[in-house]
């Protein structure tokens, strides 16, 4: 869960880690959770984030997911605003597994 | 080596057996994460930037081989193929999935290891010499005071929920390898006038976000009244710590707000209340802890056998290697052997399972199949015949583990940063690799000599930057990682926080920066300095100005 405060304005992704496996996931246009950003709900439309709040709380409560929490998206871009979720969505920059994988 | 008692190994059973059933009520949905969070963090699993993590400890940074095989099956069979050295000499798994981890903890607890205690507000690992044991200058070996502390505050029902976790850090010598100095609660072995064997108590010590260098609490302590004392020390924080405020918590806050001369007073108040030998344990058990960490069976050997010196003669990377990594050993013609986790290629404190599976058949071969992990993020092999370095560096060579730059600029310790760690402000992997790279030259690291870079991702410090010669801290402003230097710092037995030069730096100016330091050093330096030396001599106002020059 991010210690950092979203605004809460402008287009908003709903994000969450999975309970089992732990890897970050957005809710996406089926209010599906996805590990790929790309396919991530970015909106503005209050009836959707709505939507999106209503079904974080069901599928934490089912413990699908933990740690939900909206985060804001920058308009021009559709990446997040904040520097630590664009990290989320991209992984490590460096990670060991990664040059064993090459290997 | 320590071996479990029955007690260590039914409740390290038990707990991981508790363990199991919480992992299997939570994927049931019969825990909340609210209610599983503190259960999975009393068993050393968080929930990171990317993933679940695995925090393992190691007592006192001690291994033997098969504990290590066992950290490399762990690393292949539920993570993804390596592991990760801290800077409390625990091991860390990055990607361990929830429905695995009590398999990790049944494997771990099958070689008496365990992740309880690496988070929390409890008395945490204590860490401790890497060379306790092996090298001449210490009075006696720590590790069984250590252990003895372990055994103490595992599961201690008074200090299971203290105001902020508790780090013991100990050592026998008078050079520290340990940092005891910033931990909450630093021992050192002495003597006393007469010659016996005691405890020097440090308190207060810590970094974070609020470095502080750690006060003398009892310039002397008799052995037997060692748990007696803490006990009185550890409650005098649990009753007057700050659990107001989380950033206030540490006993080093509370040291500091009382003072150090009524800190005291009221620790010596409240041991004076204590009943000694209630604690105390006996002569006969601290034998029986002492007899687990005997010499091993060391050969009566000439100190610099021919076979060796020859060696050092004919190879040059071997002699540089020696030269840099290999430390004197307190038993004629054996050595204790530095392994550094520090090679270009990965991050650092990084090694990979196969990389542990060979180092452990190295240990077995080479070092009476034990091992040590360091806050520095590195190995040691405290006991290698002298005649048998060569062969071993060359084993080392092959597995990629030879890199002959301990205590060298590209030794550096860095945390996991944004790559990883979920309370990051900036990434400190990809800067530790970027100096790496600058001072790629092994002839130029040699030039420079002792130059400690420690980079920390967050003002949370676990990168140790307060007491880097050079020391990184990684922070954000609108997006933008950027990086503040202090200099000066310094994390022997002269500990020192070293001051902020000022505004901070983009990844490529702090490089060029670095290396503008480095280079008025040179000039600078007088004959024998190391960096710190030449710092300490001509103060920070000529490195700050080439510094943003
Ligand atoms: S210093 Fe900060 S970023 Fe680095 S490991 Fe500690 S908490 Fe994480």
């Amino acid at each position: 869960m991010s210690t950092l405060k979203h605004k809460g304005k402008g287009p908003q992704a709903m994000t969450a880690n999975e309970l089992r496996d732990g890897f970050s996931v957005w809710l996406d246009e089926n209010l599906d959770w996805s590990r790929d950003y790309a396919n991530a709900l970015r909106t503005e439309d209050q009836d959707l984030i709505d939507r999106m709040q209503l079904k974080a709380e069901t599928d934490e409560a089912k413990n699908l997911v933990v740690g939900t929490y909206f985060i804001d998206v920058e308009p021009d871009t559709g990446l997040p605003a904040r520097y630590r979720e664009k990290f989320r969505v991209n992984g490590p920059s460096y990670d060991t597994a990664d040059l064993l994988e090459a290997k | 080596m320590y071996r479990y008692d029955e007690f260590d190994a039914q409740f390290v059973a038990e707990r991981t057996k508790q363990f199991r059933g919480q992992v299997e009520r939570r994927l049931a949905g019969r825990l909340s994460e609210n209610e599983f969070r503190p259960l999975r963090l009393m068993n050393g699993l968080y929930l990171q930037l990317h993933a679940y993590m695995l925090r393992v400890a190691i007592p006192y940074g001690t291994l033997s081989s098969e504990q290590f095989r066992m950290l490399a099956h762990l690393a292949e069979k539920y993570d993804r193929g390596y592991g990760h050295v801290t800077t409390r000499q625990n091991m860390q798994y990055n990607w361990p999935k929830l429905p695995d981890v009590p398999d990790m903890l049944d494997d771990l607890a099958s070689v008496q290891m365990h992740a309880i205690q690496t988070s929390g507000n409890c008395i945490r690992n204590v860490t401790c010499d890497p060379y306790a044991g092996a090298t001449a200058e210490e009075i006696e070996d720590p590790r069984p005071m250590a252990e003895l502390i372990r055994q103490w505050s595992t599961l201690h029902p008074e200090f299971s929920f203290l105001p902020r976790k508790f780090k013991i850090a100990v050592t026998a010598a008078e050079k520290d390898r340990a940092l005891i100095k910033a931990h909450d609660i630093g021992i050192q072995v002495v003597k006393d006038a007469s010659g016996e064997i005691g405890y020097k108590i440090i308190v207060g010590g810590g970094l974070g976000r609020t470095p502080i260098i750690g006060q003398t609490l009892r310039d002397y302590l008799p052995k037997s009244e060692l748990l007696a004392y803490l006990t009185a020390a550890l409650r005098v924080y649990n009753r007057y710590g700050r659990r107001d405020n989380k950033y206030k918590a540490r006993i080093k806050i509370l040291v500091q707000e009382t003072g150090i001369e009524a800190f005291r007073e009221q620790v010596e108040a409240e041991y004076a209340t204590i009943d000694i030998g209630d604690i105390a344990v006996s002569d006969a058990e601290r034998d029986r802890i002492k007899s687990y960490f005997a010499n091993p069976d060391f050969e009566t050997l000439e100190d610099n056998p021919a076979d060796f010196t020859k060696a050092l003669e004919d190879n040059q990377a071997f002699r540089l290697w020696a030269k840099n990594n290999v430390a004197a050993h307190k038993a004629d013609g054996y050595a204790i052997v530095n392994v550094s986790l520090k090679p270009k290629e990965l991050a650092p404190g990084d090694i990979t399972a196969e990389q542990m599976r060979a180092t452990a058949d190295l240990a077995d071969t080479y070092s009476f199949g034990e091992l040590r992990t360091t806050h520095t993020q590195n190995l040691v092999l405290p006991h290698v015949k002298k005649s048998d370095l060569f062969a071993l560096y060359k084993e080392l060579e092959k597995i990629g583990l030879a890199t002959a730059n301990i205590n060298l600029i590209s030794d550096i310790i860095c945390c996991p940063g944004m790559d990883f760690c979920a309370l990051a402000t900036a990434r400190s992997i990809p800067i530790s690799q970027a100096i790496a790279e600058r001072f790629a030259d092994p002839e130029r690291q040699r030039t420079i000599g002792e130059m400690q870079i420690k980079i920390s991702g967050c003002i949370n410090a676990c990168g140790h930057h307060h007491v880097g010669h050079i020391g990184i801290l990684g922070l954000e402003k609108a997006g933008v990682e950027f990086y503040q230097v202090k200099l000066g710092g310094d994390s022997s037995e002269n500990a020192a926080v070293g001051k902020v030069t000022g505004p901070g730096f983009s990844q490529e100016e702090l490089l060029d920066g670095i290396e503008n330091i480095v280079e008025l050093y040179l000039a600078q330096r007088e004959e024998g300095e190391r960096f710190l030396d030449t710092y300490n001599r001509i103060g920070m106002a000529p490195f700050k100005e080439v510094l943003y020059a």
